[in-house]
């Protein structure tokens, strides 16, 4: 057995949970109207998101003259960034949860992977001579 | 002949040592006296064989929040290296308990979907992303039942 193969796979949500996300800046600039809903986001809805997010960070800078964005930082030092120009405030506040709910992890096929396992085979593997012989 | 009694010997031992147990309460001590154990669980409609540690991905659970814990309360088989049991057609939540944690909710990855007739003009393309929950199952425990 290689000493490589005893390490341990972290296993987030098996024992405890860690929320994945940390951060959450929110880049608007004060003057062009392309952040009036931004802004107007931040000053109705933002408290109240960071009352129920106790977990998350919330940093609200100044982005002259640049599009809105806001950008989710995460555990495993990814982030992530959504544009926010262009969006109503149902939408902008349905990006934020996006964020808000995803681990940071790259976004890869799912289709496919219904049950993502580590764990050794319960009841061992087929072996042909450990196995009745087959009458024929 | 003696090929033909050298053959049932093996099969004549297996019935001596695996007799059944006399109530589910022995049953499951035998499946606790082994070190790991899988399940077969009903989950959104869906049959899942699942241990402990793992991450399933279902269709987006829409009434759920990130870090929400769920108990697996339809379990079909509980089972060990050796030993099996077997609900009918499930096994009493009282008997094992399976949580599992939400971790995420993800999207996967960006299909296009393209449509065209030809000879027509018409072709467009349908970008879609399916939504996903990932939970993460616990451990499955089988707690002692205490004689009252």
């Amino acid at each position: 057995m290689l000493r490589g193969t005893l390490r341990s796979f972290p296993a987030n949500g098996h024992a405890a949970f860690l929320p994945q996300i940390r951060k959450l800046v929110f880049e608007c600039c004060d003057r062009w109207p392309s952040s009036e809903t931004t802004r107007n986001y931040l000053f109705t809805r933002l408290v109240g998101l960071a009352r129920d997010n106790p977990h998350v960070e919330i940093v609200v800078r100044q982005r002259v003259h640049r599009e809105p964005i806001v950008r989710g930082f995460y555990i495993n030092n990814r982030d992530k960034v959504i544009p926010l120009n262009g969006l109503s405030l149902a939408e902008i506040t349905q990006k934020v949860h996006l964020l808000l709910d995803s681990s940071g992890a790259k976004i890869k096929p799912l289709k496919r992977r219904t049950v993502e396992s580590n764990t050794e085979s319960v009841r061992g593997i087929w072996s042909g001579l450990h196995a009745d012989r087959p009458d024929l | 002949m003696l090929a033909r009694l050298a053959r049932t010997v093996p099969a004549l031992c297996r019935a001596v040592h695996t007799q059944q147990p006399a109530s589910t309460a022995a049953a499951l001590e035998l499946i606790r006296s082994q070190p790991s154990h899988y399940i077969i669980a009903n989950f959104v409609g869906r049959k899942y064989i699942l241990t402990p540690r793992d991450v399933l991905t279902v269709p987006r659970l829409r009434d759920v929040k990130v870090g929400d814990v769920l108990t697996l309360d339809e379990i079909h088989e509980l089972g060990s290296r050796e030993y099996t049991l077997r609900g009918n057609p499930t096994i009493s939540p009282s008997r094992v308990r399976v949580q599992a944690t939400v971790v995420e909710h993800t999207k996967g990855k960006m299909e296009f979907i393209f449509k065209k007739k030809r000879r027509k003009g018409y072709q467009k393309t349908i970008t879609h992303k399916q939504p996903y929950t990932r939970l993460r199952i616990g451990e499955i425990e089988i707690p002692i039942e205490s004689s009252s």
